[in-house]
């Protein structure tokens, strides 16, 4: 048995599987914009460099987001059809979390750091409180540098950290602001695949038409010359007329 | 041959299963209603509905044809022209769904769909298929094409729009008369109380070709909506029946002179557009070959018509199928 970990939702595209106590093979790629063009050929390739079968997959985990509206919905969509077709559970994992994992055995709070365009990011916090590590913040858009006011300690920056935002960090952070190197800030579904394996042992495994991304943000929404009307408030509720 | 396919290239979520190219198992669409009050498609929300509401319709699709994703023969789905992020969610669910069960994938042309729209039935009874070559106009929101299609899968671009699609032009229009969107069928129920002569709009005159323009018609409803504003009432349903007979007889002009130049045996319709009655009377009145126009439900965009256009891929120039998305995939050059 194993599970097929898809992450889409960044600047780069990663698949991985995960037996349960090892990463087998992991396929990551910067894939700017076009994260679907070798998704499926991957996959293949993945399971064919790890000697697997497609009926070996019996898990699916697929990262929800936030971080680039189109790339997200690439992967659940892949995932969704994947699940629907072969009936293997299903764990969708917000992309914080992903990005969050690695570092949890440091010891160190960890701030995560998605692209959000406009020159912002979603931020989320993570720590170990009282021995359970987790996310102790809302993820929220925020300018980084009103998020550098709210860091009194020491913390591990994580997730889309360019260089430049590294030194910018470190200069009004000093000491406080760890930030790995960017081999290490490499987003990899052989991360998503070991939080999705936990949290589908643990019964979090959800229906395909269940998954819900994680947008944060609504949809912009522009009016006839190009000004923003909209975010008004949060997304309205589905609305659609069945025709046939 | 069962093929289930996808469609979410615009605004419809639509999931079918087709039996050899004609036969339509099952058509479940689902229009999106949230742009009513934008007035226009927003493709991120339009993108964020696809989402929402593919798989529950793909589920429903099987189970309305009581058919498993075993006994389809291979999956297909939309992959241009469209926008590109609600493309991107039919066809990776599409591919997701075929690479576990282990089906072909066919990519899509969407416009190859509307064509093949005019080869589905519904039923026991088989309708004669089409007869090629044909001249085919291709219009909606997005789509004013007029195209030769030699011989199945062989397309020739005869025209376009320079500027606004059809159906876009409707909307616009729609939105200046305070009619509400979608355009189209607003238009067309405002111009049944109407006179079609009340008022002379211009039709541009692209020097002989086969493209079209509608930018200048627009414009000139709206000087006249806003010189009639300054005068008193402006009569919508005038104003929606000479704009509707100004955008019909252009396109009508363009079919006849095509049908005539090429010597085809058959005119066919396609897309949101081709369900406007009076575009129809127009053609039949100005061509005497037979007039293949969908039903309303598949002139709108389906599952169905993506289904039929995947068979006729496979069957013919199946070395030609598209996999990867591309939102400006062009049905012919
Ligand atoms: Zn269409």
């Amino acid at each position: 048995m194993i599970l097929l970990a898809i992450d889409t939702s960044g600047a780069y595209a990663s698949v991985a599987v995960f037996d349960g106590a090892a990463v087998l093979g992991e396929v990551t790629w910067h894939a700017r914009r076009r994260h679907d063009d070798h998704l499926f050929p991957a996959i293949e390739r993945l399971l064919v460099l790890v000697g697997a079968e497609l009926g070996d997959v019996r898990r699916v985990a697929v990262a929800t987001g936030p971080g680039s509206f189109t790339g997200l919905r690439v992967g659940i969509a892949a995932a969704q059809g994947i699940v629907r077709a072969s009936g293997v559970a299903l764990v969708g994992v917000p992309t914080c979390d992903v990005v969050a994992y690695p570092f949890a055995s440091s010891g160190r709070r960890v701030c995560v750091l998605i692209d959000a365009g406009r020159g912002e990011h979603y931020a989320a916090m993570y720590r170990t409180r009282r021995g359970v590590w987790g996310r102790t913040s809302d993820i929220r858009t925020v300018a980084i540098d009103d998020l550098v006011r709210e860091v009194v300690r020491d913390t591990i920056f994580a997730g889309d950290v360019t260089p430049a935002m590294a030194q910018a960090l470190r200069e009004r952070l000093g000491r406080r602001a760890i930030v790995p190197s960017p081999s290490a800030l490499v987003r990899r579904a052989g991360h998503l695949a070991e939080v999705g394996w936990a949290r589908a042992e643990a019964g979090e495994s959800v229906e395909p038409d269940a998954l819900e991304p994680v947008y944060i943000r609504p949809p912009t929404i522009r009016g006839p010359a190009g000004e923003i009307v909209a975010p008004a408030g949060p997304e309205p509720a589905s609305a659609v007329r069945r025709t046939s | 041959m069962r093929i289930l396919s996808v469609e979410t290239s615009c605004d419809e979520t639509g999931v079918a299963i087709v039996e050899d190219g004609r036969r339509i198992v099952s058509n479940v669409v689902a229009s999106q209603t949230a742009h009513e009050r934008t007035g226009g498609i927003v493709p991120e929300v339009a993108a964020r509905e696809h989402l929402r509401q593919l798989d529950p319709i793909a589920s429903e699709a099987l189970r309305r044809a009581n058919t498993r994703l075993d006994d389809v023969d291979a999956i297909a789905a939309t992959v241009g022209p469209g926008l590109i992020g609600a493309l991107l969610v039919g066809a990776n669910y599409a591919r997701g769904l075929a690479f576990a069960a282990r089906k072909r994938f066919v990519g899509v042309n969407h416009l190859e769909g509307h064509v093949y729209a005019n080869w589905l039935y519904q039923g026991a009874e088989a309708p004669p298929e089409p007869d090629l070559p044909a001249v085919v106009l291709v219009v909606s929101g997005a789509h004013s094409d007029l195209v030769l299609m030699e011989d199945h899968r062989r397309f020739r671009l005869l025209g376009r729009t320079i500027d606004d699609a059809a159906g876009e032009a409707y909307d616009k229009v729609a939105r200046l008369l305070g009619l509400g969107f979608p355009g189209g069928p607003l238009i067309e129920r405002a111009a049944r109380e109407g006179d079609p002569r009340a008022f002379t709009l211009p039709k541009a005159d692209l020097a002989g070709r086969y493209d079209v323009s509608f930018s200048g018609l627009k414009t000139a409803v709206l000087r006249l909506v806003r010189d009639l504003e300054k005068k008193g009432a402006v009569p919508a349903p005038d104003l929606a029946a000479s704009f509707q007979r100004t955008i019909n007889e252009m396109l009508a002009e363009r079919v006849a002179r095509a049908a005539a130049e090429f010597d085809v045996r058959a005119v066919m319709l396609g897309g949101g557009v081709a369900a406007n009655l009076a575009l129809r009377e127009e053609i039949t009145r100005r061509v005497s070959l037979p007039l293949r126009v969908p039903p309303p439900k598949l002139c709108i965009d389906n599952g169905a018509m993506i289904g039929a256009a995947a068979f006729f891929s496979l069957r013919y120039r199946s070395e030609d199928i598209p996999t990867l998305v591309r939102s400006g995939l062009a049905l012919a050059h």
